[in-house]
């Protein structure tokens, strides 16, 4: 296996990282997105409006789209849920995850590695799908990080809300065939 | 007495024979042995109180009061998920029972390489045996085992291979499977109803949501500065000081280190933080024809480590089921968006299995991140990777031979077989690298080292800081290898051990 990075260093393991991180500043952190209603901002406690919109969208295509009836990422509140618990991270974790938002959504950087004008939030779904696999399979090990990240806080928050479970068929602890023993 | 941050009102200061820092498995049998001693304890525990009333066997709930950081604690580069519990019993309150002695072969190498005395399989006997009827430690009847752990036995056993059922510290266990969420039955006879109540009832007051910061070992008597931090906002609400003839450290191997860096203490060595093993763990999902339902039953209760040290070079593997709750899968099961959901929506019929491999060429350490708080970084390297890749390879043969119609590993980049001949192919061009399969540990180990020689270890054979007389850790970060099987038991009877000793060596005459 190659060699660790520490999870403060992963944006400055690369002289890519270090070009996206300087690019991402000059490019406004809080655009103040119409997608977002205004009584959701009103309850951000860690997201801008637009890291909000970041996190949205990428818990949409982790998770896949729900079959009918069933709920999606949007029902149970993944990205109000993703806030609410970074609120209350630790700081080094808050400060390393605004950073991964900021270059996992800025144009410069999906401009030097996928060759797309636009940034995430921008994408089309297919595009936002094909964007992510290639953080996912990266052979930079940052970049791979950086999606188990996105994963991680995106299926938790979506698997650990019972809303979700009718879809798997999960119905709590005991085999099915024991219950009521 | 058990004192949570909800019923602290002003700063506390308090005196002790013995301050514990940490209630599990070396933090709560220390505190028996003392209290029952005689000796006046405190322990403390960052992590909140709870009873089986507060355990509704869910993910969210668990994860949110019992685990380090929700269950999220990894090393640096997120490459392995640490899952550790914070919470009075430590991480005995959320592990999955399985309760086996240390191998031979470990204690001889420690006699042998690390000069450890009073720590063979002869001299840890008593202990074992004492431990494993406090424990109700048992094998299961056949019937018992769920489909998951039926998979482990009826694969390995068909393939020629052995396999059997471990032994379990349960009690009329109720088999819903919700011992890695908290037993709500009080049927998982994990240290916060076993040890830590039967030190109270001899005396110890437990202070809950109490997390030392730094010690201090200047004055005439050693004393634990820490925060007393509010359970539900994790934000401080006052200090506390405790003041003790004899400090034990049992905070685990992630936090022990931890603890003794911030306070500049036990360190000439330089060893404290160093050696971490973690019993590197991944798995392998079968989908089935039929209903496995990978969260129900009795989790975890055969195993198979015919491989391990068969190559008598002290390393190797064994596999062991996996309870697999929703958000555990989702997060082991490859990629994402549609093709990963349509793998959940088959969730009922995956069965699962672990490998953990028991290190003898990789490791990490700890040190201090600008918070000081730790910093995990590891390496897994030579044998041991190829140790994992032939602990995969068996454990999707042992699927394939239980019924399994395919089997995959957790590598982001699908890899995927619908039969044993494809196994080796695709393990052979799968990537390895950071971050490119999913690995976990619930085993962190051997950060403050045990060795007679003081410039190789931490601590001595009694658990006694080489630097320090009267700071004691207790707990997994002393074992100077990893263990080759669930380290409970192992570090259960260290520190019913080291208590005595420490009982009649430096607390006799108070």
């Amino acid at each position: 296996m190659d060699g660790y990075s520490s999870r403060r260093r992963f944006l400055k393991e690369t002289l890519f990282g270090v070009i996206a991180l300087a690019a991402a500043k000059i490019i406004p952190l809080d655009s103040a997105h119409a997608e977002i209603a205004s009584e959701i901002q009103q309850q951000l406690k860690f997201f801008s409006p637009l890291e909000f919109l970041i996190m949205k969208k990428t818990a949409e295509r982790i998770a896949g789209t729900s079959s009918d009836g069933n709920a999606g990422t949007d029902d149970v509140n993944v990205a109000l849920r993703a806030d609410a618990f970074l609120a209350g991270a630790d700081p080094e974790i808050q400060e390393q995850f605004h950073q991964l938002l900021t270059v996992f959504n800025g144009a410069l950087f999906a401009f030097l590695f996928d060759f797309r004008f636009t940034s995430f939030v921008d994408m089309s779904p297919a595009d936002q799908d094909s964007y992510l696999k290639s953080w996912m399979t990266s052979t930079l090990s940052f970049r791979r990080t950086a999606f188990q990240a996105l994963k991680r806080i995106s299926l938790s928050l979506f698997y650990t809300d019972s809303r979700s479970w009718n879809e798997i068929h999960y119905d709590g602890m005991f085999l099915p065939w024991e219950r009521g023993k | 007495m058990i004192i949570q941050s909800k019923d602290i009102t002003k700063p506390v200061r308090e005196s002790a024979d013995v301050c514990i820092i940490g209630s599990g498995c070396g933090g709560g049998a220390s505190a028996k042995v003392l209290a029952e001693a005689g000796k006046k304890v405190i322990v403390i525990e960052e992590g909140g109180y709870f009873i089986s009333g507060d355990f509704d066997m869910t993910e969210q709930t668990a994860y949110q009061n019992l685990y380090r950081q929700r269950a999220g604690q990894a090393t640096d580069d997120l490459a392995v998920t640490v899952l550790q519990g914070k919470c009075v019993g430590g991480s005995s309150t959320v592990n999955w029972t399985t309760s086996l002695r240390t191998p031979d072969f470990v204690l001889k190498q420690w006699s042998k390489v690390f000069d450890i005395r009073g720590l063979s399989s002869k001299d840890l006997e008593p202990y074992f045996d004492r431990i494993e009827k406090y424990l109700n430690v048992h094998i299961e009847p056949e019937e018992n085992h769920n489909p998951n752990n039926r998979i482990i036995l009826d694969g390995a056993r068909k393939l020629g291979y052995t396999a059997q059922a471990s032994g379990r510290n349960t009690r009329d266990c109720k088999k819903a499977g919700a011992c890695g969420l908290g037993c709500p039955f009080d049927a998982k006879l994990s240290v916060n109803v076993t040890y830590i109540p039967d030190a109270v009832k001899a005396g110890a007051i437990v202070f809950a949501n109490f997390r030392a910061d730094e010690i201090d070992v200047s004055g005439p008597l050693k004393r634990v500065f820490g925060s007393v931090v509010d359970q539900s906002t994790q934000r401080v609400k006052t200090d506390f000081i405790i003041e003790a003839s004899v400090i034990i450290v049992a905070a685990s191997a992630i936090h022990s280190p931890a603890l003794l860096l911030r306070s500049n203490l036990a360190n000439s060595s330089g060893e404290v933080g160093n050696h971490l093993t973690f019993h590197l763990t991944s798995a392998v999902l079968g989908v089935y024809d039929r209903v496995i339902y990978p969260a129900g039953g009795i989790p975890q209760s055969a195993l198979c480590s015919e491989f391990l040290n068969k190559n008598n070079d002290g390393g190797g593997f064994w596999i062991e089921a996996v309870p697999v709750y929703p958000t555990l899968a989702s997060l082991a099961i490859p990629g994402f968006g549609n093709a990963h959901k349509e793998l959940m929506r088959q969730y009922t019929n995956i069965g699962a299995s672990i490998v953990l491999v028991k290190e003898i060429d990789s490791e990490g350490t700890i040190t201090l991140n600008a918070y000081g708080r730790p910093s995990i970084s590891y390496e897994f390297r030579g044998r041991d990777l190829e140790y994992l890749k032939q602990g995969l390879k068996l454990a999707a043969e042992i699927h394939f031979a239980a019924g399994a119609k395919r089997v995959m590993t957790l590598h982001s980049q699908k890899t995927e077989f619908i039969s044993p001949g494809e196994i080796d192919g695709a393990l052979a061009s799968a990537e390895w690298g950071t971050n490119e399969i999913a690995l976990y540990s619930a085993h962190p180990l051997g950060t403050c080292r045990m060795a007679e020689h003081p410039l190789r270890s931490v601590v001595n054979s009694h658990c006694e800081t080489h630097d320090v007389k009267g700071l004691f850790v207790i707990d997994g970060s002393v074992t100077p290898t990893s263990l080759g099987v669930n380290p409970q038991m192992t570090i259960l009877a260290i520190a019913e051990k080291s208590a005595e000793w420490i009982a009649e060596n430096r607390l006799k005459k108070l």
